[in-house]
Order: C-alpha cells, then sequence, then structure tokens
C-alpha cells in the first residue's frame, strides 16, 4: 500500500480535531496553548503534502512563515502566561474571571 | 527596486519602528515623550508621502504578491492617520505604562506596518503574515501594563482567541491552496468552475473568513471584544477598535472581491445573517454597561454588524459606504479615547458615573465625547449618521433582488434606534448629573478640580472633531475617494 495524499489530509485532519478538542475541553492554559500549536501543525501538514501534489512549492514556503509565526507567538504567550501566573498563582481559565459582564 | 519603491511607505514605518527601539537605548528617560511625537511626526509626513503614488492603474509588486491600488492607498493612510492620533494618545498614557514606554510606541508601529501590508496583501501567504504581525503585536499591547491583572488578562483572552482564530485560518488557507493549487488572488479569480464549486474549496474559505470575522469581530467571532476592550490600556483599546477592524475588513474585501468574485452570490446569506446577529448582539448587550470602555466594545461589535451589511449589498455604493463608514469611525472612535485617557486618570476605574458634572472640570472633552457618542448613534449632521445612511442605502438599493436584505434593514434600523437610548444616557451623566464630592473629608469644596488638557492632546481632539464635522457636512470629497478605491477592487489586472 503506498501513502498517498488522502492519507496525510486524514492525519491532518484528524491532528486539527484533536487540536481544536483540547483547546475547547482542556482550562489549563499552557496545555490550551498546546493544542493551538497542534490545530498550526496539522495544517502545515496538510500545505506540504497539497504542494507535494501539486509541484508547486509556494505551499511549503507558507509551512516556514506558519513556523516563523507559531515560535514568534510561542514566545510571546508564554511570557504572557508567566507573567499572569506570578501575579494570580494560576493558569486556569475559570481563574480569568475579573473582567466580566 | 521598483517594488521596494511600492513598499516605501510600509519600510518607512518599520525603520521608524526600530529607529524608536534603538534611540531609547541613549535617550534620557525625560526625552522619551519626545520620541513619541517624534514618530508620529515622522507618520505625518509619510501619509503626506502617500499622495506622491500617482497610480493610473494598480501596479504589482514581489510576483504578484503586493497589490498598489487605489483601495490599498486608501487604507494605507486611513491606517497612518490613525496610528499617528494613537501615539499622541500613548504619549500621554506613557505615564500610565510604569515600563517600556518606547517599546510601546515601537510595537504601536509595528503592527502599523502590518496592517499597511494587510492593505496591499495580493496573496495567502501575505494575508497571513500581515495578520500576524497585527495580532502578535497586539497580544503585548493589551497586556501591556504588567501590573495590572485586568491588562494581564486581557492580554491572555486575546492571545488563546486569536491564536485559534489563525488555525482557522491557516487550516482554511491550506484548503483553499490544495484544492485550487495557487495561493495567489488574481490567479484565483480564474480558477476553474469546478473548483470553485467543490464543497471543501468553500469549507476552506469559510475558515478564512472565520480567521478575518475575528478580527472585526463579528458574531461569532466576538467573545474577546468586550474583554478585550475594557482591560487593554486606552491606546491600544483606540488601535485595536480603528485600525484592527480596518484591516480585516480590507482583507475580507479583497479575499471576496478579489480572489473569489464568482463565489460572492453564495457568501451573501452568510454575510447577511452574520451582519443581523453583530448588530443585535451588540446593540443589545451594550444596554446594561456601565464601563465606557466595555460599552465602546460593544458598540464596536455593533459597527462591525453595520459595516457587513455594506458588504452583504453586493454593489459599488456598499463597498464605497463600508470605505466612508470606517473614515468616519476612525474620527469618532479616536475622539472618545483621546476623551477617555483625559477623563479618567486613574486606570482602574472607567464607569460612565465618573463622568458626571464633566462640563464643568472640562467643557472640551465633554464636548468631544459627546460629539462622538452622537455620530456613533448616527444623528446628523455628523460622520456616523451618513456613514449608516449610506450603508443602508446601498442595501437598500440592492434589496430588489434579494428580499432578505430587506429584513436586514429592519434590524440595523431597529439597533440605531435602540443604541439612541445607551448613548445618551452617558452624554445625560455628563452634563445633568452633578459631580460628586471629590473626597469625603473636604465635601464643602464648591468647585471640582479642573483636568488639564495638554496641547498635543487638544490638537489631536480638535482634529477628531474637525474629521467629524468635516465628513458628515461635505461627504462629498471623501466619497471620490472611497469610489475610485472600490472601481480598483476589480479583479481585472493580469499577473505577471
Amino acid at each position: 500500500m503506498s501513502v498517498g495524499l488522502t492519507h496525510y489530509l486524514v492525519v491532518s485532519l484528524l491532528l486539527f480535531c484533536l487540536g481544536l478538542f483540547g483547546v475547547l475541553v482542556r482550562r489549563n492554559l499552557l496545555v490550551m496553548f498546546m493544542s493551538l500549536e497542534l490545530m498550526l501543525n496539522a495544517a502545515n501538514l496538510a500545505l506540504v503534502a497539497f504542494a507535494r501534489y501539486h509541484h508547486n512549492l509556494s505551499g511549503q514556503i507558507m509551512v516556514f512563515f506558519i513556523i516563523t509565526v507559531a515560535a514568534a507567538e510561542v514566545a510571546v504567550g508564554l511570557a504572557l502566561i508567566v507573567a499572569l501566573y506570578r501575579q494570580r498563582r494560576t493558569a486556569h481559565v475559570e481563574d480569568l474571571a475579573s473582567l466580566r459582564l | 527596486m521598483d517594488d521596494l519603491i511600492l513598499i516605501g511607505p510600509e519600510l518607512a514605518v518599520l525603520i521608524t519602528g526600530l529607529a524608536v527601539l534603538l534611540l531609547d537605548l541613549w535617550a534620557p528617560p525625560s526625552q522619551r515623550k519626545t520620541i513619541g511625537y517624534a514618530a508620529a511626526a515622522v507618520l505625518g509626513v509619510v501619509f503626506l508621502g502617500t499622495f506622491a503614488f500617482l497610480l493610473p492603474e494598480p501596479r504589482m509588486a514581489f510576483g504578484g504578491m503586493l497589490v498598489l491600488d487605489e483601495l490599498a492607498l486608501f487604507f494605507k493612510r486611513f491606517f497612518l492617520l490613525a496610528a499617528g492620533l494613537v501615539l499622541i494618545l500613548a504619549v500621554e498614557f506613557s505615564d500610565r505604562l510604569k515600563a517600556g514606554e518606547s517599546e510601546y510606541f515601537a510595537l504601536i508601529l509595528f503592527a502599523l506596518a502590518g496592517m499597511m501590508f494587510a492593505a496591499s496583501a495580493n496573496d495567502f501567504s501575505i494575508l497571513f503574515v500581515a495578520l500576524e504581525l497585527v495580532t502578535i503585536a497586539f497580544y503585548v499591547l493589551a497586556s501591556f501594563q504588567r501590573h495590572r491583572t485586568r491588562s494581564l488578562e486581557a492580554g491572555v483572552k486575546y492571545l488563546i482567541l486569536g491564536a485559534l482564530a489563525s488555525g482557522f485560518l491557516v487550516y482554511g488557507i491550506a484548503l483553499v491552496f490544495g484544492l485550487s493549487g495557487t495561493m495567489n488572488f488574481t490567479r484565483l479569480a480564474q480558477a476553474p468552475e469546478a473548483v470553485l464549486s467543490s464543497p471543501l474549496f468553500e469549507l476552506g474559505l469559510l475558515l478564512v473568513f472565520v480567521g478575518l470575522g475575528f478580527k472585526i469581530a463579528a458574531v461569532p467571532f466576538h467573545i474577546w471584544a468586550a474583554d478585550v476592550y475594557e482591560g487593554a490600556p486606552a491606546p491600544t483599546t483606540a488601535f485595536l477598535a480603528v485600525g484592527s477592524k480596518a484591516a480585516g475588513m480590507v482583507l475580507l474585501l479583497r479575499v471576496l472581491h478579489g480572489a473569489v468574485p464568482a463565489l460572492v452570490d453564495r457568501a451573501q446569506p452568510v454575510l447577511m445573517v452574520v451582519a443581523a446577529l453583530t448588530i443585535l448582539y451588540g446593540v443589545l448587550c451594550a444596554i446594561p454597561q456601565q464601563n465606557l470602555k466595555r460599552l465602546l466594545g460593544y458598540s464596536s461589535i455593533a459597527s462591525a454588524g453595520y459595516l457587513l451589511v455594506g458588504v452583504a449589498a453586493l454593489n459599488a455604493a456598499g463597498l464605497s459606504a463600508v470605505l466612508y463608514y470606517l473614515a468616519g469611525y476612525l474620527f469618532t472612535v479616536l475622539a472618545a479615547f483621546l476623551v477617555i485617557a483625559l477623563a479618567f486618570p486613574n486606570v482602574d476605574s472607567e464607569e460612565i458615573g465618573a463622568l458626571a458634572g464633566l462640563h464643568e472640570r472640562a467643557p472640551l472633552l465633554a464636548a468631544a465625547l459627546a460629539l462622538a457618542l452622537v455620530s456613533l448613534a448616527g444623528v446628523p449632521p455628523l460622520a456616523g449618521f451618513f456613514g449608516k445612511f449610506l450603508l443602508l442605502k446601498a442595501a437598500l438599493a440592492a434589496a430588489g433582488g434579494t428580499p432578505g436584505l430587506y429584513w436586514l434593514l429592519g434590524v440595523a434600523i431597529v439597533g440605531v434606534v435602540i443604541s439612541l437610548a445607551y448613548y445618551f444616557g452617558v452624554i445625560r451623566t455628563m452634563y445633568w448629573e452633578p459631580h460628586p464630592p471629590t473626597s469625603p473629608s473636604s465635601p464643602s469644596s464648591p468647585s471640582p478640580p479642573c483636568l488639564a488638557v495638554p496641547t498635543p492632546m487638544r490638537v489631536a481632539l480638535w482634529l477628531c472633531i474637525a474629521g467629524m464635522l468635516w465628513l458628515g457636512v461635505m461627504p462629498g470629497s471623501i466619497l471620490n475617494l472611497t469610489d475610485l478605491a472600490v472601481q480598483s477592487l476589480a479583479p481585472a489586472v493580469p499577473v505577471p
């Protein structure tokens, strides 16, 4: 059995759904953030597979952009979560309740 | 070289941002405000410099990835003007940041560069990078007051929901690329019908719109808006309301009319439903608000709905009205936030009740805020009235073909009527409620302390007031510009 485009896409869709599920279900900010990265990587996998399928490298270039942007996002995001943890001693979403209706 | 000239304004903004960071190393702390004013002055020069571009026809750069047309120029001027005013506001606000004033100015400039690139985007990779440049800068800007829990919390909420929206956006781009084999808007516009009608392609496009809907705060991707608007520092909120929303809007127009003009008709029902829900959600949730920044957050959600009415009308008049509304929104919202920064010197309360008697303490501030709220409510002869009027008129003109637009019009008018109530509530507080005694120890003090308005803020305020009145009284001049911008959106440009 040869591994084709469909296989990659199914794996990528599974990864995306896993990530989305993690964001919606988990309540720890760090775990949510990891799940968000999973969603980005699902898109990366799909882009690489499509680029190979179309013999068009712009998909792979896009992956490099996404990896770079994700790195920047993680740098800022972790700094924010650490700053919040230092102030509130918590990394749970339920405790983020000082802004309410 | 030609390509570099076309992105000259962006390069100038980026270099200014880096220069601000470098200058901070050598300048003494007392000179930091001067750096901010200098950066605002440079933005003014770049703004004037954009008028040197004469475009008989749209020009492409970097292999068709960027396009410079009248629409791009209109939005670049819009963003430069907004960022200049926000910088003046940020300098005034810098005492309350506690640390890193220059970094704050630099981040505003980097976000501005992202918005300007977004205005020119003609490729999904540019769309993504520009949007993320804006978003990541705003993560930091929103949480800049690290000593305030609310500011941090706003930043974290924006971070999680923003990253979620980017996840959807990127997956959508992957699907669109996978089915069409191209990231370029111009080439995508020539894709065969078989590709366009495949459900997976439509799903991809829908996911892209989720990402953009997050930026403009349209229901159901609006959840972050009210919390972030309330918690973030005032200059950040102002820039978020004006710049980030306009960046999302210009990308929505580029994708919808530049990349997939063949699918616009199929997108119309979705746009109409989203517009109606957004208007209703914004106005209904704004009614009980006690915090002025939160109130403006919900009002900005409602404004996103009105903008989508113009997009859903699918005619040139509607798009022109969208641009006009945004121009009026710039002056209106910035006027409101300039007043908020001055009238609430202690950061943790932006309660509307604290505005009582503002017209005695600071007549200019009270007048400016009243004008801004009246304009947001849509009362003639201000910019906000004419914007809403043009949007509804365009929708009415298009409603003959799609009866659903009549319903949308009805919702929009109901929204305007409801919004009158809460905007005028704020004005009543400012003018007709007595100022509470300033401190319990000296209740006999006859007059409350006057609020000082520094000269740069005074200039910025007068500029905003003049803008609101000018747009409202003489809409013709700006409408010429918006019509020109809308004409250039037609995807008739060949790819080099």
